[in-house]
């Protein structure tokens, strides 16, 4: 096990280079100056050297790189173009605002699209079954930037039941799990738990379905359908690559949640990269998308271990 | 010439040969859901196709007295955007814009990724995993944020935003290249193949190819939906395709502010990108079973 | 000796199975194999499942290239002193399964005109030959030549196979398990084709199967493989009547009878080989041998002439009464 997971740590080092390797290249294949958001129109060359200068435009890339790399080890992602704040704190303020929202929409679907698996699973080729693979169906193909509209147009313009956008009275910085606040995560909470929903119940129905016809469970299977025994036997079976899904599904939730964030502007990374990509601000894109990237990299690794832990037959691979 | 005649095994003989094509498109003409899938998404692209001739209006001519006007309004059975431009007519224009960004990066990176795949399978060995490995840098992203990575980094514009979503569809289509030719090349007619002195390139042309661009082009096509969904989503957000061009994703951006006037019209162009994006997944789901293909 | 038309050389095959640098194991699939076939005559390889029988067969086709050792084709290494391409015309293989070895997207017709035109033949002459082989096999070109390999008979795809390999013209041929697959009826009317395709085109065949009773009907000579090593190689009559190798003897011992009512599906041997990955010392076969005795895990027997053009790898043979 210990092996594994030092052999497995050992492989995620390379990725997260990689990783890094990509957000540095951003600022570089972006065309034009990366100053040229701060640098008013008639800078001179002067000022402009300055500040290529200062913000160490003008060293080699592997260089560049390297120098960045290791700020970032450190924890600073450099400043913001636009506010001139520090991105990493800029960052970690969002991020705290995406993780309500991804574990919250992550528990939502996989609560429901679990139970639907699960239930389709059991009574296969039931209508139920077809209800079930039918929204699967409907879940990933749907615009779930869309659907939030459509959830704000019924549940705020029409009923009037929920706010539309933003995070509560506390704005951006201050959440607290009280009902002023609450209300806020229900619609994009929602909308975003779509996403997973259908995912999950696909993954549960097959799963159940699989465990159903082993033989061992057709035996007990005698003793009724929804019998103690071959509920726990299911579960129990089911459960580890369940999780799995709903481990991955969060991590593609925190890098995914920038349409959603967008349309019930939800102070969140996805929000933030928004304003990042409108002012140009290339150190704030960079360095949120090296932090979600890095969360994404991180949870598949945990996932992983997590994993093979439950099920040691996984550790082979 | 006796050996002939006294072969009792012919049980597997079927009077006329038949193709494996010829196969998968009765059994996709079974499948019902496929079939009205497939309509759907055919009407979309002939839409497209002869939108000119189809839209009743002129998709950029607005007028400012129709602006947001509801749907059902004599002339405008759609009604009309916030600039007073016909609802109806710009989302049958529409149509073009949001397929082409949809279908191109999935058709270009199905182009590349099977190249990158096909090679790194036939390959094997130490060329595979430094293949692979590059590509697990790109997987490590999820699909949204690295297109919106790379397009909030290139800018807006319709060139940047097929190049940010073919980058996100290429190592996909890879892995699966890769994985369907690993197993291929593992069966004994590409040893045979091999066995028969033709070089490498043309092995993969004659033997490997042909039996790994199906299983490869179904996955593809699943990843259409996604692209759809994907390329509207850029214009959603204002990168992608920019105004006044008819194309969904922008026209959903745009029509957002008037959510709180005219909700229902608002969310038109919503109803178009999932009409496609659901019908070209269950046309995929289709094609899929009808080529026995595991998942 | 110089009339040999093909021969292996010391071949070493290894596969690695896991584990680097101190941890790696590796299986030993061909240990230092060496033996050498004349031309016309057919060679039998019999053995267990896994003693390296089918990656010998790679070898000497050259689809594998072996850690150590060579491959030589009329006494010229093959891949340096013969150019791979011109070995492969000359050298060709059948595979046990007739389905896994046609491509299923290719007509019969197709699959056995392929080979000639990597060679150099126009498509037209290469197809009107392939119709004339599929026809020397007994497959009416006309019916078989457009099918896929799915529409027709495991016997009719061997014969497709054979057809195939038979378009280069070549003077040996491979068989691996190249009948094992087939129903009894169908193994026999193969089996006569392969005999007489021999006789007509002076062919040189490797024959590898598990099947004692058919190696004995259609090998001049046999060679007896256990964990990835010879053990015994002589004359058919003579392997089969005196054998001398303690293994040939059970293998022999455990054959089917001919007698259909008789035949078992018994292993030839209890229990089963030591694992390749770490194989006993000395003689390998010490472990499961009824006759093992002092020296035989201590060191392994090397190569006994016991007759004429007959070895046996084994310490019982050592005693000087076997020099005849």
């Amino acid at each position: 096990m210990l092996i594994f997971t030092l052999r497995r740590i050992a492989y995620t080092i390379p990725i997260m280079l990689g990783v890094s390797l990509v957000c540095f290249a951003l600022v570089h294949i972006s065309p034009g100056d990366p100053l040229v958001s701060i640098l008013p129109p008639d800078a001179s060359v002067d000022l402009q050297q300055q500040l290529m200068a200062i913000y160490g435009f003008d060293r080699s890339y592997p260089e560049q790189f390297i120098r960045w790399l290791s700020r970032a080890l450190q924890g600073d992602l450099g400043n913001s173009i636009a506010t001139g704040r520090p991105v990493t704190s800029e960052v970690m303020n969002a991020v705290g605002n995406t993780l309500i929202l991804a574990v919250t929409a992550t528990i939502i679907g996989f609560t429901f699209g679990g139970l639907f698996g699960f239930v389709a699973g059991f009574f296969r080729d039931s209508w139920i079954d077809k209800l079930a693979s039918t929204l699967a169906v409907v879940g990933v193909s749907v615009p779930h930037y869309w659907l939030g509209m459509v959830l704000v147009i019924v549940f705020s313009v029409e009923l009037g039941w929920f706010p539309a956008t933003g995070a509560g009275p506390g704005g951006s910085s201050q959440w607290s799990w009280d009902w002023d606040h609450l209300r806020h995560l229900v619609l994009p909470a929602v909308t975003m738990s779509v996403i997973p929903m259908g995912i999950v119940a696909r993954t549960v129905r097959a799963l159940v379905a699989d465990i159903l016809q082993q033989e061992f469970v057709t035996g007990l299977r005698a003793k009724g359908l929804l019998d103690r025994g071959v509920l726990a036997h299911v579960i129990k079976n089911a459960a580890p690559t369940a999780l799995a899904v709903m481990g991955l599904q969060l991590g593609y939730l925190l890098g995914g949640s920038i349409l959603i964030e967008t349309v019930f502007s939800w102070p969140g990374t996805g929000f933030l990269l928004g304003q990042a990509i409108f002012q140009r601000d290339l150190p704030l894109l960079q360095g949120t998308i090296l932090v979600l990237a890095m969360f994404f990299v991180i949870l598949n690794l945990v996932v992983d271990v997590v994993q093979s832990a439950l099920d040691p037959r996984l550790q082979r691979g | 010439m006796a050996v002939a005649q006294t072969d009792f095994d012919t049980l597997a003989t079927a009077d006329k040969p038949q193709g494996y094509w010829r196969g998968v498109g009765r059994r996709f003409l079974r499948d019902k859901v496929a079939v009205a899938a497939a309509c759907v998404a055919g009407g979309m692209i002939l839409m497209a196709v002869f939108a000119p001739w189809v839209a009743p209006q002129d998709p950029f001519q607005g007028t400012m007295i129709r602006r947001l006007s509801p749907i059902g309004s004599e002339g405008y059975p759609l009604g009309a955007d916030e600039l007073g431009r016909d609802m109806l007519s710009r989302l049958i224009y529409g149509a073009r814009l949001s397929l082409f960004m949809g279908v191109t990066p999935v058709l270009i990176a199905f182009l590349i990724g099977s190249a990158i795949g096909i090679a790194a399978g036939y390959a094997g060995g130490w060329v595979n995993s430094i293949i692979m490995r590059v590509l697990d840098v790109f997987y490590a992203f999820p699909s949204v944020l690295l297109a919106i990575a790379i397009s909030g980094a290139l800018g807006a514009g319709i060139l940047n935003g097929l190049l940010s979503l073919t980058v996100v569809f290429i190592p996909p289509i890879a892995r699966v290249a890769e994985s369907v030719t690993t197993s291929v090349r593992k069966l004994e007619y590409i040893e045979a193949a091999v066995a028969s002195g033709a070089s490498a390139f043309t092995i993969v042309r004659v033997h490997v190819l042909g039996n790994v661009l199906g299983p490869i082009f179904v996955y593809a096509t699943s990843l259409i939906s996604v692209s759809m969904i994907l390329a509207a989503g850029l214009s959603f957000l204002g990168l992608g395709v920019s105004p006044p061009n008819p194309e969904w994703g922008l026209m959903l951006n745009t029509l957002r502010n008037a959510i709180y006037v005219q909700p229902w019209l608002a969310a038109l162009p919503g109803v178009m990108i999932f009409l496609t994006s659901i019908s070209f997944n269950m046309l995929s789901d289709g094609l899929r079973s009808a080529m026995d293909i595991k998942q | 000796m110089s009339d040999a038309i093909l021969s292996a050389h010391n071949l070493v095959k290894h596969f690695h199975a896991g584990g680097w640098g101190a941890a790696r194991k590796v299986v030993r699939a061909v240990d230092d194999v060496s033996f050498e076939v004349a031309e016309g005559e057919t060679l039998g390889v019999v053995g267990e499942s896994g003693c390296g029988k089918s990656t010998t067969a790679r070898l000497l086709t050259h689809l594998l290239a072996p850690n150590s050792g060579e491959v030589r084709y009329r006494g010229r290494v093959a891949g340096t002193e013969v150019p791979l391409k011109t070995f492969r015309r000359h050298v060709q293989m059948v595979f046990q399964d007739s389905y896994a070895s046609l491509n299923p997207r290719m007509t019969m017709l197709d699959a056995v005109a392929f080979g000639p035109t990597v060679h150099g033949i126009d498509r037209a002459e290469a197809r009107r030959r392939a119709g004339a082989l599929l026809e020397r096999v007994g497959l009416d070109p006309a019916r078989f030549g457009p099918r896929y390999p799915h529409e027709i008979s495991g016997g009719q795809r061997q014969r497709v196979n054979i057809a195939r390999a038979l378009a280069f013209d070549p003077d040996v041929i491979v068989l691996d398990e190249a009948v094992s697959a087939l129903d009894k009826s169908v193994e026999a009317q193969v089996l006569n084709l392969l005999t007489e395709l021999r006789r007509e085109r002076n062919l040189t065949y490797i024959f590898i199967s598990h099947d004692l009773n058919v190696v004995r009907h259609i090998s001049d000579r046999v060679m007896v493989m256990y964990l990835g090593e010879v053990v015994e190689i002589g004359p058919t009559r003579t392997i089969y009547d005196r054998p001398r190798h303690p293994y040939t003897g059970a293998l022999l011992a455990a054959m089917p009878s001919l007698d259909p009512d008789r035949r078992t599906l018994e292993a030839p041997l209890q229990g089963d080989p030591p694992n390749p990955i770490d194989p006993p010392s000395g003689c390998r076969f010490h472990t499961r041998c009824a006759q093992a005795h002092g020296p035989c895990p201590l060191h392994a027997p090397g190569s006994i002439a016991v007759g004429h053009r007959h070895i046996a790898a084994c310490h019982l043979n050592a005693v000087p009464e076997a020099a005849t």
